[in-house]
């Protein structure tokens, strides 16, 4: 290495000269326009500081002592401040320690290697006020050592912008495509210096990439100002959007498109859930969200939605207020539409707890009935039996005996038929399918039954399904007037499906209709359907459609 | 002969067995659940077990499937299954494809002791025992051209009890006529409704229930 200056090593002197005048100025002045534009943000005074650094590394030019001294220890540092600004644009803050660590270090290992490289004097020259001893084997060494820390420094920098690429959900596209030619630039420099420290050719292609990389930066970062200016144009586009009056659920694609953001959610405060919900209605945590941002809208002090979003917006302020402002009565609709749905859910869930309540409640009566009453007059028509075996001189009393459990077996059939009524132990203990045969064999007119199911399904599902069928075939037996009926029960797209026809004089009217409307009740307390199809003299046909869960 | 039983209620499970023991059955196992009952006739198999077909813990299904185990697993042991609601699906889920040494009865009917010792007798020798409610269920079951109609008011009375597992004897018994009267009123049956006639009065059961039930 004849010239071993790590300026020389970008290229000719000329070029290396106008590039670093062209880095001081544009990074100083887009970092004044960035501090003017945004006050509350640290990348303008950041960008200013490596403009300034980057002049005071240029004065290794100069013949004075003390200016070349100053420059050359300072030689390496605007990679260091190209990684730093790197890493923090848009917000100008490190993400975490660990970032922040290696910037420091970077900054410490650039002054502390040519520091100590300058203490060997060697090609540096008569200004070098640091030269302890004259050794180039040693100042070469340094160098050397210094080249490859600064490359791997860059290309740690590079695996955590593709960490961080890869580990944000839905970057906003604008930004990966930054990110990405932040990466690409760290990476030309490590191969330039990891080049140049073993005297490898600076090819040129890497060289030119380089310099176009560094020096276009500064335009990328202006150009990303004036975007967020831009930006602000989307909002009028929103404002005509909204001016149509958007269903609800357009709301949140709106938005996302006024913000530039594919991945925004929208959550809305319902005050007397206290809680955000999204537009069904359902629950939304605002806690441990992954790395997204979250902006909470409020109006007149009370909560109305919150966006959850990607966190690079929370560096444009002022397009987050503008859209906000334009959304006002399009979010507040969008609330009151979740409100409306959580009531709706919550309705729901306390008819499905009605019905489940008072089915457990005729479950347990059922229950007292058969191991209470059915039993002891089982045993009572046991014991009466046994006793007439006894009795058996006088005829009187064996008369009066039979009587007695005669009037026992009828009071068994009528509870037998009561707790039936009740509840359908069958269909908890052995199933609809079970069950629907014997309602089948049942009915006064002929049943053609087709059941597919496999196995059990929840209790509650086969309870009413049990009861859509058994009310169906009470109301053929009695009012249609039929020949023959058809059930058919089967699973199909995960839902339990029943049909009752029947070929009867249809036209079912209200007389039937409180029965209906109870089967009604029961198949929308678990989410389903019930349809009733009866046109005058086309028979009639029941269709219940429950989700099995 | 030797007789389990498996009732979670004390009173009819202690009823049962005096009436079986009053008939010169050895009641040799008397159990609460099906668990129980299932370990006793692994050990010492009887010829016949009667089991109520709601038993703890959750008294759902349990007793059919212990009922269901025995017949798989110890085919020599009668099954009598007894039930507050007798249902069609739960009677063919039950014999499955034999009507051997299986019963299904109306907890009611305990009371008829004489029926009820002969029904478990029945059982117990490897016949069959259907309560009379399926077989007339499945009898006033609507079908468009009801072959059923056909028959002779005295064949459909045979048929209900020959449905019901009764032999030819038993027949000739309940309805005071004689055995020959009987064959000749159960082949005239099943020429009517078109069925094969088949060997052992079992084997007629099955026959005539899946007939009855399609």
């Amino acid at each position: 290495m004849r010239n071993p200056d790590v300026g020389a090593a970008l290229g000719e002197p000329l070029v290396v000269a106008l590039l670093a005048k062209w880095l001081t100025v544009s990074y100083i002045l887009c970092g004044l326009y960035a501090w003017w534009r945004r006050p509350e943000s640290r990348f303008g005074p950041l960008m200013v500081a490596a403009g300034f650094a980057n002049f005071v590394s240029t004065l290794s030019w100069t013949t004075n002592d003390v200016t070349f001294t100053l420059g050359q220890a300072l030689d390496l540092l605007p990679p260091v401040l190209f990684m730093h600004v790197f890493l923090a644009f848009p917000s100008g803050h490190l993400r975490d320690s660990f970032e922040r660590a290696l910037v420091a270090s970077a900054y410490v290992a650039a002054v502390a290697l040519q520091v100590t490289r300058m203490t060997f004097g060697g090609f540096f020259g008569p200004h070098n006020l640091l030269e302890i001893t004259a050794n180039e084997d040693a100042a070469l060494l340094t160098l050397r050592v210094a080249l490859l820390t600064m490359s791997a420094f860059c290309l740690a920098a590079v695996g955590v912008l593709l960490l961080r690429r890869r580990g944000r959900r839905a970057l906003r596209r604008s930004r990966v495509l930054l990110v990405d030619a932040f990466a690409v630039g760290l990476v030309m420099i490590a191969l330039l210096y990891i080049s140049a420290a073993f005297d490898g050719p600076a090819v040129r292609q890497i060289r030119w990439a380089t310099f176009a990389t560094l020096g276009l930066a500064p335009l990328v970062f202006l150009a990303a100002l004036l975007k967020a200016r831009l930006d602000r144009s989307s909002v009028g586009d929103l404002f005509l959007e909204l001016h149509s009056e958007p269903a609800p659920g357009d709301l949140r694609d709106a938005l996302a498109r006024a913000l530039r953001d594919p991945s925004l959610q929208l959550a809305y405060w319902l005050p007397d859930y206290e809680c955000y919900a999204d537009l069904q209605g359902q629950p939304v945590e605002l806690e441990d969200l992954d790395g997204r941002a979250i902006t909470l809208i409020d109006r007149d002090g009370e909560h109305v939605a919150a966006l959850i979003h990607d966190p690079a917006l929370q560096d444009e302020p002022e397009l987050l207020d503008s859209v906000q402002a334009a959304a006002g009565i399009a979010l507040e609709n969008g609330r009151l539409h979740a409100e409306l749905q959580a009531r709706l859910e919550e309705l729901r869930g306390s008819r499905a707890r009605i019905v489940e309540a008072a089915q457990n409640e005729r479950q347990l009566l059922e229950r007292n009935l058969h191991d209470g009453a059915q039993q002891r007059l089982i045993a009572l028509s046991l014991n009466l039996s046994l006793l007439k075996g006894r009795v058996d001189g006088d005829p009187k009393i064996a008369t009066g005996i039979d009587q007695a459990r005669r009037e026992i077996a009828a009071s068994l059939n009528e509870l037998r038929e009561i707790a039936r009524g009740i509840h359908p132990a069958v269909v908890s203990g052995h199933g609809l399918a079970v069950a629907l045969e014997q309602l089948a064999a049942r009915s006064p007119v002929p049943v053609d039954s087709r059941v597919e199911i496999d196995g059990r399904l929840p209790e509650q599902l086969e309870l009413a399904a049990y009861y859509v069928v058994s009310e169906s075939l009470t109301n053929i037996a009695k009012h249609a007037q039929a020949t023959t009926a058809r059930i058919d029960v089967a699973k199909e797209n995960g839902e339990l499906v029943l049909e009752i026809v029947d070929d009867g004089i249809g036209g079912a009217d209200s007389e039937r209709g409180s029965g209906l409307r109870g089967l009604a009740d029961r198949v929308e307390a678990l989410n389903g359907r019930l349809r009733v199809w009866t046109p005058r003299g086309g028979g009639t046909r029941v269709r219940a459609e429950i989700p099995c869960r | 002969m030797q007789v389990a039983i498996a009732e979670d209620s004390v009173l009819l499970r202690e009823g049962v067995a005096r009436v079986l023991d009053d008939a010169g059955f050895d009641v040799v196992a008397e159990c609460e659940n099906a668990d129980d009952l299932m370990a006793k006739v692994r050990s010492v198999p009887p010829d016949v077990v009667i089991m109520d077909i709601r038993l703890p813990p959750t008294h759902n299904d349990e007793g059919l499937q212990a009922a269901l185990e025995l017949r798989a697993q110890h085919p020599s042991v009668g099954v009598l299954v007894l039930s507050q609601y007798v249902e069609v699906g739960l009677a063919m889920k039950l014999l499955a494809d034999s009507a051997e040494g299986v019963g299904y009865l109306l907890k009611d009917r305990i009371g008829d002791v004489n029926d009820f010792v002969a029904a478990v007798r029945r059982v117990a020798e490897g016949g069959s025992a259907l309560d009379p409610i399926i077989v007339s269920t499945l009898l006033a079951r609507q079908r468009p051209d009801d072959p059923i109609a056909n028959l002779t008011p005295r064949e459909r009375e045979v048929l209900e009890l020959m449905a019901s597992g009764s032999s030819n004897q038993g027949i000739a018994d309940s309805l005071v006529i004689t055995v020959r009267a009987v064959e000749k009123y159960v082949s005239s049956i099943f020429s009517k409704l078109g069925l094969p006639s088949t060997g052992t009065e079992s084997r007629r059961v099955l026959a005539v229930l899946l007939y009855l039930r399609s």
